[in-house]
């Protein structure tokens, strides 16, 4: 009859107590990965991932536990939809350092904005404290297309040498009055840093029917201008 | 007489051979539930957790029960990807004993909201600037359970039932020129009372 005491059945107990870490170890990992895979919430809609359930009270565990992690005091949809950016309209993941021109049609809401996130999900330190552009504050073409900036520096030369030959960017539009950046040349958002980065979208009080089919988003394209490596 | 021997040896060894399948069936059985025991436990326990974490926190000023942190910048950094273009107020609450009664009303031509949170993080509840129609508002917030004393509702209150007894109330006011317009938006957040 085996005991604690004999060798056989020591081993047998740690194995099983190894294999009680192992099955915890899985469990939390599984957990942490299944949370902080935003890739997974909602639905695609160019490079933006949105959200239909994010706030909302018929939430499930797992969007709950992401907008918590990424998102937290999130609204629901009616109010604002919230539409994430982690890759460029290539499909490259977005880095601080790279210079990104952002631009398209301004969504069909109340008022919208678009702000830079560094990878932890908090707001890059920036002298200017300019942190986002939102529908208050970038000019708008005659079409009701707005483009703006991001990169770590103003690179106004890299601006203009770069090409923009794959979509048909509106022209320079810069910021309304309200702004803190000159006419005349691109609205530019600071990204100091070489951090991975996100955009957020954020559509306040959005047209009945964008509330009702979030994917019918005009996305606005997220093109990396010059190298980047 | 020899064969009929080894044939029970050999069912014999089958027979231990199955057990000990078995029982490594059964182990890794319960080894799995574990594993996803472990994992639902902190998919669930995540938002609870970080909600009860930033209704432990201090805010901000402290007035009348409602916390008015400053404006947003990158210094901020206990709430996860804070709006740049918001002036926000909370309250935290908890409803165990009394109900709470908010009242907002805000002077402000731009956009606002106030909305309420369970622990569980869930917006159960939102009213914005539209909505109110120049009204602001006046709620009288239940918990989920029954009170000892039957709540007197206050004159024009709405009853609003929430689904936890703690939660977080948040409002935003949207502004463009913090600096320019600093007296006014003030002003405006400043109307929010949380009074149990």
């Amino acid at each position: 009859m085996p005991t604690k005491n004999n060798p056989s059945s020591r081993l047998k107990w740690r194995t099983l107590a190894l294999m009680v870490g192992l099955a915890i170890a899985v469990g939390l990992g599984t957990a942490w990965w299944a949370v902080r895979r935003t890739g997974s919430l909602g639905a695609q809609v160019g490079a933006w991932r949105v959200s239909t359930l994010a706030g909302g009270a018929n939430a499930d565990m797992y969007t709950r536990a992401r907008v918590a992690v990424g998102g937290l005091l999130a609204l629901n949809r009616e109010e604002t939809m919230y539409y994430l950016a982690q890759e460029d309209s290539q499909g490259r993941p977005l880095r601080a350092r790279c210079t990104y021109r952002i631009f398209g049609q301004a969504p069909a809401a109340r008022w919208w904005s678009i702000t830079a996130y560094a990878q932890d999900y908090f707001l890059f330190d920036n002298p200017a404290k300019r942190y986002s552009f939102s529908s208050g504050n970038l000019k708008l073409d005659d079409q009701g297309r707005f483009s703006f900036v991001s990169a770590p520096q103003a690179l106004v030369p890299v601006m203009e040498t770069a090409g923009h030959a794959k979509a048909s960017p509106p022209p320079s539009l810069g910021l309304t009055q309200s702004g803190s950046s000159g006419g005349g040349m691109d609205a530019w958002l600071p990204t100091p840093g070489d951090s991975g980065l996100l955009f957020t979208l954020r559509v306040y009080n959005p047209s009945p029917a964008l509330a009702a089919s979030p994917g019918q988003l005009n996305a606005p394209t997220i093109e990396r201008q010059g190298v980047c490596s | 007489m020899k064969t009929q021997k080894m044939n029970r040896e050999k069912n014999r060894d089958a027979s231990r051979q199955f057990q000990h399948q078995r029982l490594w069936f059964y182990r890794l059985l319960v080894l799995a539930m574990i594993a996803a025991g472990v994992h639902f436990a902190v998919v669930w326990v995540v938002p609870r957790a970080i909600m009860q974490r930033v209704m432990d926190a201090q805010l901000g000023d402290q007035v009348a029960g409602v916390y008015f942190p400053p404006m947003t910048d990158a210094s901020q950094r206990r709430i996860v990807m804070p709006s740049p273009d918001l002036l926000y107020a909370l309250c935290t609450y908890d409803l165990s004993q009394q109900p709470l009664h908010i009242q907002a009303n805000p002077q402000w031509p731009h956009y606002w909201s106030v909305a309420l949170y369970a622990s569980n993080s869930d917006n159960f509840m939102v009213l914005n600037d539209t909505q109110a129609a120049g009204q602001g508002l006046n709620w009288l917030l239940l918990g989920p359970q029954a009170y000892a004393q039957v709540p007197v509702l206050p004159p024009g209150a709405k009853q609003v039932f929430s689904p936890s007894q703690r939660g977080l109330l948040l409002m935003r006011v949207l502004v463009s020129n913090y600096e320019a317009d600093r007296e006014r938006v003030e002003a405006a957040r400043r109307t929010l009372r949380c009074q149990n």
